[in-house]
């Protein structure tokens, strides 16, 4: 797994780590039952506070993607995860709705939009 | 007992200066900056913790231990580095163990040999032939050799070079990792706290300002931006300092206000932001 | 105990790169004795000179700011001042052996003879006045340091320059309790043991109460 800190993007660090693990997990990088780096050896590794390091893996437990384990570590859930999909689908949902918002915005009628949606579909099979 | 250090209430009077009702705590495991700008009080804090000066009020814990009731058992655990060292310059790397080994039951021989070769110290040297860097690491070793549990820095990096600084850095974060060990770390050079501090202890003035997480400390701030005609009076008495110019000002506010602010560009606060703009309390420069 | 002692190794330490010169200084004094053809001269001279050399544990850990280190070593600051008292009673200790020892055969190479009452008197008296030098000084290095509290290192020259004028001018026989003292070595050194264990306590006390109330 790949994790790289930026320091001008704005992002919070924590936040930064939680979104690098997170699509790593649905990516596939990391597998369910495979173990996250110990807090304190990220914290050190990136030269980041263990106070940071220890936000990013309680808040990614609590969305479910990793489980902590005391004195063991920290477990990656995996994709099939019940959370993670409620996670995803959740996700889906505020994208969509933003973008049914900027569609309004934009004055995009609805077959306009499924239109649009389509066309990014397809786009992406053919990725 | 989960708490290293526990400052509370300390007070102190000297002709001119005055540091006031200082309280803050220090978990085991994490690495705290105690940062301000010079002569705010740092050192005196310090040194107080260290029962170096007399304290006028108030009350100091290091790992449990009264500073002043049990100041023997207090220091038995503890690791002090300055911004220069406190050893003979006459001695030799060797001899520096040998006079101060004496003092500390657990000192490990094996453990300060190793460390000085993984500092590149040779034992041969003078204490007086050592740069800075090398001194400080010195000072370093010798606490590790008897294995402090806390570690009190007073502006180790001033006067080094970045590449020294770095190295500090990275050996206090390893110095941590076991989570059985903290750090006090003393600076006004707060670019080296920026990441790798979990707690920051904001003294200004001889006046505790702050003390918390990091991420809240520089979270509760933020900075703005915007042209001279949207500075309203309002707005400015919001603000936690301010910077005017001919093209507009930046402001520090804090976090909770910025909905008053939200037309403005925002950006978030670095720790030297939210120092410098609260240092200057207010007033105003062009 | 074990504190004391290890503060006393501290100091024994940091004069360690100077010990050449303050061994130099010893040999003067053998000079002095022999050209004085007196050993109580030599002795009192001997000692007035190993007194003036207490201030160097003082100034070097002054120029090092070394109080720092001594300000986070788990040791009491009770131990740490009778650890110094201690190191400077040795250094004395040595000297008035060493001068015990050289200033005799000196005199005897010469010709001189030296009683055994001599030797006692010269004895009692070299220990009396290193207490008295540095019971002085001492509290006096703690309260100011090395460098303003310069001037406590000529009060041996000036207790020495007293003493050469006692020597002379004092008419033996007036004081009963002098006389008692100089005719029963005993006695003698009894007194001057109790005196000058009585000096140490109140001059080690002072230090204490200083340090413990001094600021870095």
């Amino acid at each position: 797994m790949k994790l790289i800190i930026s320091n001008i993007s704005g992002i919070p660090i924590y936040e930064q780590i939680k979104q690098q693990i997170k699509s790593a997990i649905m990516s596939g990088d990391l597998q369910a039952d495979e173990t996250l780096p110990s807090l304190r050896t990220l914290a050190k590794e990136l030269k980041i506070s263990v106070l940071t390091a220890t936000r990013a893996y309680t808040e990614l437990e609590q969305e479910g993607f990793v489980k902590n384990i005391q004195g063991r570590g920290c477990f990656v859930l995996g994709q099939g995860s019940e959370l993670l999909r409620e996670q995803l689908i959740c996700k889906i949902e505020n994208n969509l709705s933003e973008a049914i918002h900027a569609a309004r915005v934009a004055d995009l009628s609805e077959e306009e939009l499924h239109h649009l949606l389509s066309i990014l579909m397809e786009e992406k099979t053919d990725e | 007992m989960n708490n290293y250090l526990e400052v509370r209430n300390l007070s102190k009077s000297f002709e001119g200066f005055q540091l006031h009702d200082i309280t803050f705590t220090l978990p085991k495991g994490y690495i705290m900056g105690l940062i301000g700008p010079n002569g705010s009080g740092k050192t005196t804090t310090i040194k107080l913790i260290l029962n170096m000066l007399k304290r006028t009020s108030g009350e100091v814990k290091i790992l449990g231990f009264d500073s002043i009731t049990n100041e023997q058992e207090a220091k038995r655990n503890l690791g002090v580095v300055f911004d220069s060292n406190y050893f003979s310059d006459e001695w030799k790397i060797s001899q520096v163990e040998k006079s101060v080994s004496a003092f500390y039951e657990n000192w490990n021989t094996q453990k300060f040999s190793e460390t000085l070769k993984r500092f590149h110290i040779q034992p041969s040297k003078k204490v007086k032939e050592l740069s800075k860097g090398m001194q400080m690491k010195l000072m370093l070793a010798c606490a590790f050799s008897y294995d402090a549990k806390l570690l009190i820095l007073d502006e180790p990096t001033s006067g080094l070079d970045p590449v020294s600084r770095d190295e500090l850095l990275h050996i206090l974060s390893e110095y941590i990792e076991d989570g059985e060990h903290s750090v006090l770390f003393s600076t006004h050079i707060t670019g080296d706290l920026e990441r790798t501090a979990d707690y920051i202890t904001y003294i200004s003035y001889g006046e505790l300002f702050f003390s918390g997480g990091k991420d809240e400390f520089i979270d509760s701030f933020k900075i703005v931006k915007g042209g001279c005609e949207e500075l309203s009076a309002d707005l400015s008495k919001k603000m936690l300092g301010i910077r005017k110019f001919s093209t507009g000002f930046e402001a520090l506010v804090k976090t909770e206000d910025l909905r008053q602010f939200a037309h403005l560009n925002v950006e978030p606060a670095t720790i030297d932001d939210i120092v410098v703009f609260t240092s200057r309390k207010g007033e105003q420069y062009e | 105990m074990n504190n004391i002692w290890k503060a006393t190794k501290l100091d024994f330490s940091l004069i360690r790169p100077y010990v050449k010169t303050i061994c130099f200084t010893m040999i003067l004094p053998v000079v002095f004795a022999a050209i004085n053809h007196s050993l109580l001269t030599g002795i009192s001279f001997a000692m007035c000179f190993i007194a003036m050399t207490t201030g160097y544990t003082f100034s070097i850990t002054e120029k090092n700011s070394m109080e720092r280190l001594y300000g986070i070593l788990p040791i009491r600051k009770s131990d740490m001042v009778i650890g110094r008292y201690i190191f400077i009673i040795i250094m004395g200790a040595i000297a008035l052996i060493f001068s015990l020892v050289a200033h005799p055969i000196i005199l005897l190479i010469l010709g001189e003879s030296v009683s055994i009452l001599d030797f006692i008197n010269a004895a009692t008296t070299g220990i009396f006045l290193f207490a008295l030098y540095t019971v002085f000084q001492l509290p006096g290095y703690y309260k100011l340091g090395s460098i303003k509290g310069r001037v406590f290192m000529y009060i041996p020259v000036a207790g020495f320059l007293i003493t050469l004028l006692l020597i002379t001018k004092i008419p033996v026989g007036k004081s009963m309790l002098f006389v008692t003292l100089i005719n029963s070595p005993v006695l003698l050194i009894v007194f001057a043991i109790m005196l000058v264990a009585v000096m140490y306590a109140i001059s080690i006390w002072v230090s204490i109460k200083i340090l413990k109330n001094k600021e870095i």
